[in-house]
């Protein structure tokens, strides 16, 4: 359904994108992930025909995005990151007015917006000025906006970006509901959002690809070192020496709070951490605390895109 | 119909904010006033005079009519949504010329009042002169909202695209007087150019219909660039 190749998109020298491949196959949801500033954005502006490509390739539904940029206009619902607004429409004079420029056929306009204030459950407030409305309505109206025409393809640009926890929730399961007939680019920075809402991740950092995989295998990549959290009273100052004496055990994030440390502990594998307890207890240091950090999402997303680590491009796929 | 479906939005856009009510406040005012003055010290039942200040009262009132047409879209991240629907550059443009041209002849509408009384008070009235001179505005209204268009896709910021065609207009105005500085082929050629030249003898009573062509034309170019502009932020 959406297919992108060896796409490039300079600022003048300033590298945004730096070859970026991947598809997105029909109906399938595909999470956009990355830090700030690392290219989501600007690609789904390349998809959206809003920005052009320095250079590569890319199509919607079979029609290229340079060639036939009308087409797939007409295929695609789009939420930019702010959501595109008139403050002093009211809501349904807004919706109509984006319906006429989707190309909803006027016998068809009615029903098209019936049901996308359903869907968005903006329905007690279409006689508002937009102008009046909370930041969850403007989203969701923004939402309602990229509906309309009916896309085959949804491209949301941080669909929950400075919502509240409900309003959160809500746009996941108005989300979720919508992946059972739409194809959907999602980008996020929140992980959690990810994990819920898509099947595969696309993971970029400074204009590149650094992953890309299904949710699942880079959550148990992630559980591939094991990582916990630990509290310590300890008796000496080189209380760290017990811990890295042990091969392949690392600390991290060391935090002090009088005579206790936090930190984050590292071992190779489920067998060393009988021999990392009996070591430092043998030395007289204390524990407070030793809980399963949670190995997830997070710990690969902060591997991939750590700046020192992201040369090397990780790319696991699995079939 | 795209284009009309912009036109409506502008037209809501401009009577849902106080922006209308207040340029047709502040127009009546200055135009009422300067109809007594006129009235008062010519004693004439004639238009030409009024007609002549209308045009450039409307030169002033133009820039703020079409400073946020486009600029405020760009601004407001509306351009994105515009840019990714199916429509094309040339429909916004001329849908959102069209919607602020009516604006526009609302607005000089204001002024037929001012003939219907003076008809009231002298039945003899010449509506011929009138009638061009209501043409002339028409067409030096197109003029008028196209180079504010234009100067509107240039820039987001509202205050900078209005004295963009406020600067723009005036010298386009202003222009034709090089001639009595100049007196020479350049001096005629700067009076061509100039929309005071080219405006004056409408009141008159005279349509010439090389001045019809250069408003039409005048308004074309700037129509055209302002779709060009627009298109290259896409592709830019």
């Amino acid at each position: 359904m959406i297919e992108m190749k060896n796409v490039t998109k300079y600022y003048g020298n300033f590298c945004a994108l730096g070859g970026i491949s991947f598809s997105v196959a029909d109906g399938e949801v595909l999470g956009l992930l990355g830090p700030n500033g690392a290219g989501k954005t600007t690609a789904m502006r390349i998809l959206t025909c809003f920005l052009p490509a320095t250079s590569g390739v890319a199509t919607v539904a079979g029609y290229d995005i340079f060639e036939d940029s009308m087409e797939v206009r007409r295929r695609l619902g789009y939420l930019p990151e702010t959501p595109p607004l008139y403050p002093e429409m009211t809501v349904k004079s807004y919706l109509n007015f984006i319906a006429e420029i989707k190309e909803v056929p006027s016998s068809k306009r009615r029903a098209r917006l019936d049901e996308v204030i359903l869907r968005t459950g903006i329905g007690d407030h279409i006689k508002r000025i937009i102008g009046t409305l909370s930041k969850g309505y403007r989203q969701r109206l923004g939402l309602a906006q990229a509906l309309i025409h009916n896309p085959e393809v949804l491209i949301l640009d941080e669909p929950t970006v400075g919502l509240d926890p409900n309003q959160i929730i809500e746009i996941r399961g108005l989300i979720k509901n919508l992946a059972a007939d739409h194809t959907i680019i999602l980008s996020t920075h929140i992980l959690s959002e990810v994990s819920m809402t898509c099947k595969r991740v696309v993971i970029i950092n400074e204009g590149h690809i650094v992953a890309e995989d299904s949710v699942e295998n880079l959550e148990k990549q992630g559980k591939a070192t094991t990582s916990y959290k630990v509290g310590l009273k300890p008796a000496g100052l080189d209380w760290k020496s017990s811990f890295e004496s042990i091969p392949g055990v690392s600390i991290a994030n060391v935090e002090e709070f009088g005579n206790r440390v936090d930190f984050m502990m590292r071992l190779p594998d489920e067998s060393a951490y009988d021999k990392v307890f009996s070591s430092v207890v043998g030395k007289g240091h204390i524990f407070t605390e030793i809980s399963p950090a949670r190995a997830s999402l997070e710990e690969v997303f902060l591997r991939l895109t750590k700046s020192e680590e992201s040369q090397p491009i990780e790319r696991s796929k699995t079939s | 119909m795209k284009v009309l479906a912009i036109v409506k939005k502008e037209l809501q856009t401009y009577f849902f904010s106080p922006v209308a009510y207040i340029i047709f406040a502040a127009f009546s005012l200055v135009i009422g006033f300067l109809f007594w003055l006129i009235l008062m010290s010519t004693h004439l039942a004639s238009m030409k005079e009024t007609l002549f200040n209308c045009a450039f009262v409307l030169l002033l009132a133009s820039p703020v009519l079409t400073m946020r047409l486009i600029s405020e879209e760009k601004r407001s991240n509306t351009m994105e949504l515009l840019l990714t629907s199916p429509i094309s550059a040339a429909e916004i443009i001329i849908g959102k010329f069209l919607a602020c041209f009516f604006v526009y002849l609302l607005l000089m509408g204001v002024t037929l009042q001012y003939a219907l009384i003076l008809s009231s008070y002298c039945p003899t009235l010449d509506w011929g002169p009138i009638t061009s001179g209501y043409i002339g505005l028409i067409l030096l209204g197109a003029s008028f909202i196209s180079f504010g268009l234009f100067a509107s896709t240039v820039t987001e910021n509202q205050m900078i695209a209005a004295m963009i065609s406020f600067g723009g207009l005036l010298t386009f105005w202003l222009i034709g007087w090089s001639k009595h500085a100049l007196e020479n082929t350049m001096g005629e050629f700067f009076s061509k150019l100039s929309l005071l030249e080219r405006y004056w003898e409408f009141p008159n009573g005279m349509v010439d219909s090389g001045n019809i062509i250069f408003f039409v034309t005048f308004s074309l170019i700037w129509l055209f660039l302002a779709t060009r502009v627009l298109e290259s932020d896409r592709w830019r």
